[in-house]
Order: structure tokens, then sequence, then C-alpha cells
């Protein structure tokens, strides 16, 4: 099973140049929970100027935004058991006194403009509205409401304190690949 | 009636631990909650909750001691917080002490689910707390 060189399409090389020294973890494939837990508390390992705070924050924030990889990717890979695993990118970066945190993968167009505007939503809110915003959310999702339920994004941005970077680059005419990164920053708890 | 007794586990998914005492009404929730079908998990639960408030009808203690729940299981928490309201509301004793770990995240989410339930919460720092 030895590989021969000539089997390589790309540079391993370039690609770690590529992850240049910013960056903390990178993970490409399949997402499944073992995955995301080997992975999230990895994360915790390598977040080493993070406070004890900033590190629960982190494993939250991963926890949300890998789940959401793992449920909604248009892309899968189909296991022996007939489950499908949603396949995405993960990446931790650190930048001075913050920590950035990016997951992406590949969506149906048709899919994405409803998760846009929730972000677009989450973030044009302050604070305050943003808690209000996940309580009347969480409500309806408790009331068996359809198309509610996923409270992930808005916790993601109440953890992070951050607001939702998103990008969407199409890949085809019916698939995208979409982006959300938030920043942490390493002591961001609040005394007051 | 049955009590409820699970132990908490931390692999690939986290389960909390769970002790509901059907004699004293004492029920504890602690430790991490991320599970693979979190409403499966919690329906027995809220079950529980069910019978004891229609048959038993004695006072009911909760104690939250979650140093890491997701949202999903945060949906099914607030499910728990609203049959409590619901029994305290027709005439049941009802206590709810949550312990938190000095978060000022988790202290906005308690206060948060408040708000969404009406039942009065003791928050609680762990700090204060001698054992």
């Amino acid at each position: 099973m030895a590989k021969k060189k000539e089997n390589y399409d790309f540079s391993l090389f370039e690609y770690h140049n590529l992850m240049n020294q910013n960056i903390l973890v990178s993970y490409k494939g399949p997402i499944d929970e073992r995955i995301m837990t080997v992975i999230g508390e990895n994360i915790l390992l390598v977040t080493e100027e993070g406070s004890g705070k900033t590190k629960n924050k982190i494993f939250k924030v991963f926890m949300e935004l890998a789940q959401n990889v793992w449920l909604y990717s248009a892309e899968s890979c189909k296991l022996e058991n007939g489950k499908s695993l949603g396949m995405g990118t993960l990446v931790v970066g650190e930048y001075g006194d913050y920590y950035t945190f990016v997951t992406g993968n590949v969506v149906h167009n048709t899919d994405i403009v409803p998760v846009i505007e929730k972000c677009e939503t989450i973030n044009s809110l302050d604070r305050d509205s943003l808690r209000e915003y996940r309580r009347e959310q969480r409500r309806l999702a408790n009331e068996g409401k359809p198309n509610s339920g996923n409270i992930g994004l808005i916790q993601v941005a109440l953890t992070a304190e951050s607001p939702l970077d998103i990008e969407l680059t199409p890949v085809n005419d019916d698939e995208s690949f979409f982006s959300i990164a938030v920043k942490i920053s390493k002591d961001n708890y609040k005394n007051s | 009636m049955n009590d409820i007794h699970i132990k908490g586990v931390h692999e690939a998914f986290f389960v909390p631990t769970v002790n509901f005492d059907s004699k004293t009404g004492v029920c504890e929730l602690e430790g991490e909650s991320y599970l693979e079908e979190t409403i499966k998990f919690y329906t027995p639960l809220f079950a529980w909750i069910k019978e004891y408030t229609e048959t038993v009808k004695g006072p009911l203690k909760f104690n939250f001691r979650l140093s890491y729940f997701n949202t999903s299981s945060s949906k099914c928490l607030v499910d728990i917080l609203d049959m409590l309201k619901k029994y305290q509301k027709s005439g049941g004793e009802v206590e709810v002490n949550w312990y938190y770990d000095d978060s000022e995240e988790e202290l906005e989410e308690v206060e948060d689910f408040i708000l969404e339930t009406g039942l009065d919460i003791n928050i609680i720092p762990i700090s204060e707390v001698e054992e």
C-alpha cells in the first residue's frame, strides 16, 4: 500500500505553509461526535494563553458550530450502518489577544438563505436584544413551531461576544461554500 | 414510585448525573449535558416529574450543578422548569437552586431561564458553597 509520489495532485508543503503559524488546529473531513469531542478537547490544550473562562467559551462555541457543520453540510460521507456524516472544515487561529474560530461547509443555495438572514438578525442586535431573541426562539422551539429551534447561532454570538463573520462563495449553480468566523478574546470576562 | 439514578459519563457524548428521589423530592442534575438524543434522554425525567407531581404531590427541590450544557439540552432544561412552575402554580411546593461557576454568561442564561419560565430560581455561586 505504499503511495507513489505521482499519486498526489497537491503540495502538502504548500498546504502546510498556508496553515501558517497563526493556525493552531485545522481539520477537514467528516464530522461526528467522536471527532467533535476529540478536537474540542484538543483545542483546549493548544489555547494555552486563554483563561479558564476563555477556554470554556471556545469549547461552547466549537461544539455549537461544529454540530451545525455535522448536521447541515451538503457534503456527506455514507457509513456502513446507513448513517451519513456531514463534511466540513474547522480552523482555530490565534491572533495577538484573541482566538478566531472558523467553520465552513458546502451548502445547497436553497437552504442557506434563512441561515444568512438569521446571522444578519443576530449581528444587528445588542446583547440584551440577543438574549431576548434566544428566549423567544427557545420558547418557539419548545412549543414545537416548525423552522425554529436552532438557537445555536444565537448562543455562539452570546458566548463569543462577537458578531458572526459570514462568507458565502459560490461553488456551482446549486451549491456554495458557507463559512462562519467568530473572535474570542483571550480574557473577555467582564467584572461589571 | 421509582427513583431515577443515572451516573454521568464524559465520553464522545456527555451524560449528566441524575438523582431524582421520590421519597424526599430532592432532584439533582449535575455535570455536563451534551447528548446523542437529547429528548430521548430527558423524556423519562419529564415523566418522573409528571408522575411525582400528580401522584406523590410532595415538595420538590431541584439542584442544578451543570458545568456545561449545549443549546439542545437548554430546551429540555426549560421544559423541566416549565413543569416545576406549573406544579408551583397548582399549589405544589417547589425550590430550585442553580449552582454556577462564577461565569457571567451562565448567570445571564439562568436569569433568562427565570424570565422565560416565570419560576423563581436561587442562583448560588459555587465559590460560596462549602462542602
